[in-house]
C-alpha cells in the first residue's frame, strides 16, 4: 500500500524525524487559515511518481497567487491519478540535498540502507550511492557507519545518522516495504529535514498494524477498478489487453496458462490467481470478475486441485452458468475430487477437457 | 532422493487447525512418518492418532522428530519456525503464505546460524515419491523415479509432475522452494544435492519472473552441475510492475523478466521448455543420454 506524502510525513514526525511545518488544503479558501508566510510551496498529493515533472509542485509569492495555483493543482491528474489535496509548506532555502531510504533487499534477504550525498534526483540515476545491509541484531552504529560511508563528517554525521536510525525503526515497527526520504535537505543553520517522503506499507502486514486499519480501500486509487475490486475480494487479478479470460489456482500455473494461450496464438485478457483452497463463493466471485471485462470472448478455467477441491469449483461453475447462459467456457479440472466435479457438471453444458494443451487450444479456437 | 525419505520423522506445528488436520491425514495416508503434532495449550490431545504436545522441544524429546512442517497462521508462523530451530530439528518446512517478509528475513538468519535447512515459506513442501511427502502436494500425481524437480511454484509443479508421471518419468524428489521474495533454501543448494544424488539422472528447474534467482542458478549450473537440466519459466506474457500472485513475482525496473531468465538458461546449456508437456518430452530425450559434458 502506497501512502501519500502528507501521510508519510505525519508518520516521520511520530518517529522523531524532522519535517517542515505544513498544512493540508482541500479548497483554495482554506488558505486563509494558513500562516506559514510567503513564498509558499504547494504540492499536489497523488499516489504516483513523477509529480515534479508533471507540474505537480508550484511556488506562490502571495495569497492571490496561492489560491489560483491551489485550484490548478486540485484539478490536476497525473498518470490517471486524481489529486487528493494540496500540501502547503513554506519555501525553504536549501543548502544541500541527500537521499536516504530503507528497503528489504530480496537478494540479500535483509533490509538495506540506501543513501547518497548527491540526492535530489531519482536514486537510479544518482551518483555515489551507498548500499549498506542491515544485519541482525540491528544497532545504531550502523546508521553512523552509513553516514560515514556517504562521506559525512562532523556535526552533520550525527544528525544524518540519527534520522537513519529513526527511519529504520519506523521501517520495522510499521512493517514497511519502503521508507524513503528524497530529498533529505540541509537548510540554513545546518538543520536536516525530510522535504519529501515515500512510504510503502507491506500488504501482508496490514492486518497486524492497527495504525493502518481501514486504509487499504482509499489507497488503491492507482489501480484499475476491477483490480481494486479483486484485491478487496482477496483474489489476485491483473488486467491485460487480450480476449481470453483466465482463471487458475496458483500464481505459477496461472502465468504458465497465460503463456500457453500466447504460445498457441491467443491473447490472454487477464491474470487471475484464485489462490489455493478457494471455495465455491470465492470461485464464483472470481468468475464474475473475469466476466466483467467486455473484451472477454471465452473464459478458460484451469484448476489443478491440491488444496482446492474440484467439486467446490464445479458448484461455482453451475451457479455461474445458470446466471450467464451465453458465456463460452473451457474448463480443465483435475486433482482432488475430480470425479465428483465431473458428475456435478454432467447435467450442464460445460465442456471438460482434462488435457491442458487441448484445453488451451480449444479456448484459442473459440476466441477467434 | 534428497532432503526427505522414509526415516524422516515429522512434527506438524499447528496440527489442530483446519489445514494442519487435513494435511496430516493426507501425509499419513501417503506413508509419511508423522510422529508428533504441536499446538500450544493442546498438549495431551491427539489428531488422527498422533500425539499433540505443547512445545516443539517436548515433541522432539519424546518422539525423536527431526523435521518440522509449519501450518501456523502468517503472524505466528515465524515464531513457530524459531521454536522448531531452537528445539533442534534439522529440516524446517514452512507452508504458510503471507508471512511479513521482515519476519522471514529474521527466521532465515536464525536457521542459517543453526545450520537448519529451511524450505519456504509460501511453498507446497517437498516429496520423495513413494517414500515421504511433507507439505500440501497432492500425492497421487507423483511417481517414484529418477527426475529431480525444484520449483518456486506449487500448482505449476503439480502440472509438470503430472506431465512427467503420465510420460512414465517418475521423480526422485520434488522441492518447492516457495514464491516469496525472501526465502529459506534457494535453487543452488537443491541443485547441488541432486548432483550428488545417485537416484537422480535429470533435473527440472521451474522458475518464474521476479528477482534474479534463476540467473544465479543458471550460472551455478554452468559451473557445478554435470547432470542435464531442463528449465521452465512462467510469466513470459506478464506485464512489468505488477505483482503476479506470488509476492516475489514482479518485474521491477526492467529486471526479473522471463526473457532474461531464458537467455541465462540458454547460455548455461539448459534446455528450455515452452509448455509442461514439453518438459516431459525434453526429459525423455535427455534421460537416454544422461551425461551432458
Amino acid at each position: 500500500m502506497n501512502l501519500y506524502e502528507f501521510e508519510a510525513k505525519t508518520i516521520f514526525a511520530q518517529f522523531g524525524i524532522p519535517v517542515p511545518p505544513s498544512k493540508l488544503v482541500n479548497n483554495p479558501k482554506d488558505l486563509s487559515k494558513v500562516f506559514l508566510g510567503y513564498p509558499l510551496t504547494l504540492k499536489c498529493q497523488v499516489l504516483t511518481g513523477g509529480r515534479g515533472k508533471a507540474g505537480g509542485i508550484k511556488f506562490a509569492n502571495s495569497f492571490v497567487e496561492a489560491q489560483k495555483l491551489t485550484q490548478d493543482l486540485l484539478n490536476l491528474e497525473i498518470k490517471g491519478c486524481k489529486t487528493m489535496s494540496v500540501l502547503v509548506e513554506p519555501k525553504l532555502s536549501i543548502t544541500h540535498e541527500y537521499y536516504l531510504s530503507v528497503t528489504l533487499d530480496r537478494e540479500l534477504g535483509v533490509p538495506v540502507f540506501i543513501a547518497t550525498k548527491d540526492g535530489g534526483v531519482e536514486v537510479e540515476s544518482a551518483k555515489n550511492v551507498v548500499k549498506l545491509p542491515i544485519t541482525y541484531p540491528y544497532s545504531a552504529f550502523l546508521s553512523r557507519l552509513l553516514a560515514y560511508k556517504i562521506g559525512l563528517r562532523g556535526e552533520v554525521l550525527n544528525k544524518f545518522a540519527n534520522i537513519a536510525d529513526r527511519l529504520y525503526k519506523l521501517f520495522i515497527e510499521r512493517d514497511l516495504d519502503l521508507a524513503e526520504i528524497n530529498p533529505l535537505v540541509e537548510i540554513e543553520g545546518n538543520e536536516l529535514l525530510a522535504l519529501d517522503g515515500k512510504i510503502v506499507v507491506n500488504d501482508d502486514s496490514l492486518m497486524r498494524q492497527p495504525y493502518f486499519q481501514g486504509w487499504l480501500e482509499s489507497h488503491l486509487v492507482d489501480l484499475p477498478p476491477v483490480e481494486r475490486q479483486a484485491k478487496l475480494h482477496g483474489v489476485n487479478l491483473v488486467e491485460l489487453d487480450g480476449d481470453i479470460g483466465i482463471l487458475c489456482n496458483g500464481a505459477g500455473l496461472t502465468m504458465a496458462t497465460m503463456d500457453m494461450v500466447a504460445e498457441f496464438g491467443g491473447k490472454p485478457a487477464n491474470f487471475l490467481d484464485a489462490g489455493g483452497g478457494s471455495d465455491q463463493a470465492k470461485t464464483l466471485a472470481a468468475l464474475e470478475l473475469v466476466n466483467q471485462n467486455p473484451k472477454v470472448k471465452v473464459i478458460l478455467l484451469n484448476i489443478l486441485g491440491g488444496i482446492t477441491a474440484c467439486d467446490d469449483v464445479a458448484n461455482a461453475l453451475v451457479d455461474f452458468v445458470k446466471m450467464h447462459k451465453n458465456v463460452k467456457l473451457v474448463v480443465r479440472l483435475r486433482g482432488n475430487n475430480q470425479d465428483k466435479a465431473k458428475e456435478i457438471l454432467s447435467n450442464y453444458n460445460v465442456k471438460l477437457i482434462p488435457d491442458l494443451e487441448e484445453a488451451v487450444k480449444e479456448a484459442v479456437k473459440l476466441a477467434s | 532422493m534428497i532432503l526427505v525419505n522414509k526415516d524422516t520423522k515429522v512434527v506438524v506445528q499447528g496440527i489442530t487447525g483446519k489445514m494442519g488436520q487435513t494435511h496430516t491425514k493426507r501425509m499419513l495416508d501417503y506413508g509419511t512418518q508423522i510422529v508428533a503434532g504441536v499446538t500450544p495449550g493442546r498438549g495431551g490431545q491427539s489428531v488422527h492418532g498422533i500425539p499433540v504436545f505443547d512445545t516443539v522441544s517436548e515433541a522432539v524429546e519424546k518422539t525423536g522428530a527431526n523435521c518440522s512442517v509449519v501450518f501456523v497462521p502468517p503472524y505466528l508462523a515465524c515464531d513457530a519456525g524459531f521454536e522448531a530451530v531452537n528445539a533442534g530439528v534439522s529440516l524446517l518446512v514452512v507452508i504458510t503464505e503471507g508471512i511479513p517478509p521482515n519476519d522471514t528475513s529474521k527466521l532465515v538468519n536464525y536457521a542459517n546460524m543453526h545450520e537448519v535447512t529451511f524450505i519456504g515459506p509460501n511453498c507446497p513442501g517437498v516429496v520423495s515419491p513413494g517414500h515421504s511427502l511433507i507439505g500440501i502436494m497432492p500425492g497421487s500425481i507423483f511417481k517414484e523415479g529418477r527426475v529431480g524437480m525444484v520449483s518456486k511454484s506449487g500448482t505449476l509443479t503439480y502440472e509438470i509432475a503430472l506431465a512427467l508421471s503420465e510420460a512414465n518419468l517418475g521423480q526422485s524428489t520434488c522441492v518447492g522452494v516457495g514464491g516469496d521474495p525472501v526465502k529459506g533454501i534457494e535453487y543452488q543448494p537443491v541443485l547441488n544435492l541432486f548432483e550428488n544424488d545417485s537416484n537422480t539422472d535429470v533435473i527440472v528447474l521451474i522458475g518464474e519472473i521476479g528477482g534474479n534467482a534463476e540467473e544465479k542458478a543458471a550460472n551455478f549450473i554452468k559451473e557445478h552441475i554435470k547432470k542435464p537440466v531442463v528449465g521452465f519459466i512462467a510469466g513470459q506474457t506478464a506485464p512489468p510492475g505488477k505483482r503476479m500472485g506470488h509476492a516475489g513475482a514482479i518485474i521491477s525496473q526492467g529486471s526479473g523478466t522471463a526473457q532474461s531468465k531464458i537467455e541465462a538458461f540458454n547460455k548455461a546449456g539448459i534446455k528450455v521448455a515452452k509448455t509442461p508437456t514439453q518438459v516431459a518430452k525434453l526429459v525423455a530425450e535427455l534421460i537416454k543420454q544422461p551425461i551432458r559434458k
